[in-house]
């Protein structure tokens, strides 16, 4: 699954993984990529958002923004 | 417009490739090719923001099939810091300035190739997320992070 570069996060910060979530990493790296793509790409229609071909914003920030006045709070674009 | 596939992942590399394009996998587009395995809607690319790469990329995206207009196209040469396409073959979007991450070069320096994909590191991957604080974002970092834990116990 390719090779690392230098962590940035605190690796000393203690992370824990519930076993059902390591026995999924595990079962997708038994999985080609294509395989993996195939499970993880999904395709449903988003209010508002998938309405217009092209958008452009400025800053990320005017793109939040926009998002947050613009889209239903159940796509949880808004930020918390 | 179906879901984005692993054959246009492919296109992406290949055409992005014959022209130099810097780029790299952000979002969870980026996590599942390091192989977290959840779902995503749409690829995000952070691309670097410079005259000829901002060009080659107006350009490689017409080869990919995306219906640009001239203003269109402008925009993307111009590097504006976020664009949505769905104009194309699939969803994509454009990130010139993600959230969470100071320098293009910097993230570069940190990437990770998969099959030949660029992909961003999982810490910024998780930085840019973090930054966003979007509710969305937030439900998905627990489980993310945790698969960051596994994947450096792999590498080791």
């Amino acid at each position: 699954m390719g090779k690392t570069a230098r962590p940035l996060l605190n690796p000393s910060a203690p992370v824990s993984i519930p076993l059902e979530w390591r026995e999924e990493f595990e079962a997708a790296a038994r999985r080609p990529l294509s395989q993996r793509m195939r499970y993880a790409f999904i395709r449903t229609y988003k209010p508002v958002l998938d309405d217009a071909p092209f958008r452009a914003w400025d800053s990320t920030a005017q793109y939040r923004s926009w998002c947050e006045s613009n889209l239903p709070d159940w796509l949880g674009y808004g930020r918390v | 417009m179906g879901a984005f596939e692993y054959r246009q992942a492919e296109e992406i590399r290949e055409k992005f490739a014959a022209r130099g394009i810097r780029y790299l996998f952000l979002g969870k587009s980026g996590a599942i090719l390091l192989g977290f395995p959840d779902t995503t809607q749409d690829a995000d690319i952070y691309v670097e923001r410079s005259v000829e790469n901002c060009r080659a990329l107006a350009a490689a995206l017409r080869e990919l099939g995306f219906a640009l207009n001239a203003e269109q196209g402008a925009e993307i040469e111009r590097g504006k810091d976020f664009i949505q396409l769905k104009n194309g073959p699939f969803d994509l979007d454009l990130i010139f300035a993600p959230d969470g991450i100071e320098r293009f070069e910097d993230a570069w320096r940190r990437r990770v190739d998969v099959e030949g994909f660029p992909v961003c590191h999982l810490d910024d991957i998780i930085a840019s997320k973090a930054a966003t604080n979007r509710q969305k974002d937030r439900e998905s970092l627990p489980r993310l992070r945790s698969f960051r834990e596994w994947w450096m116990q792999r590498q080791r």
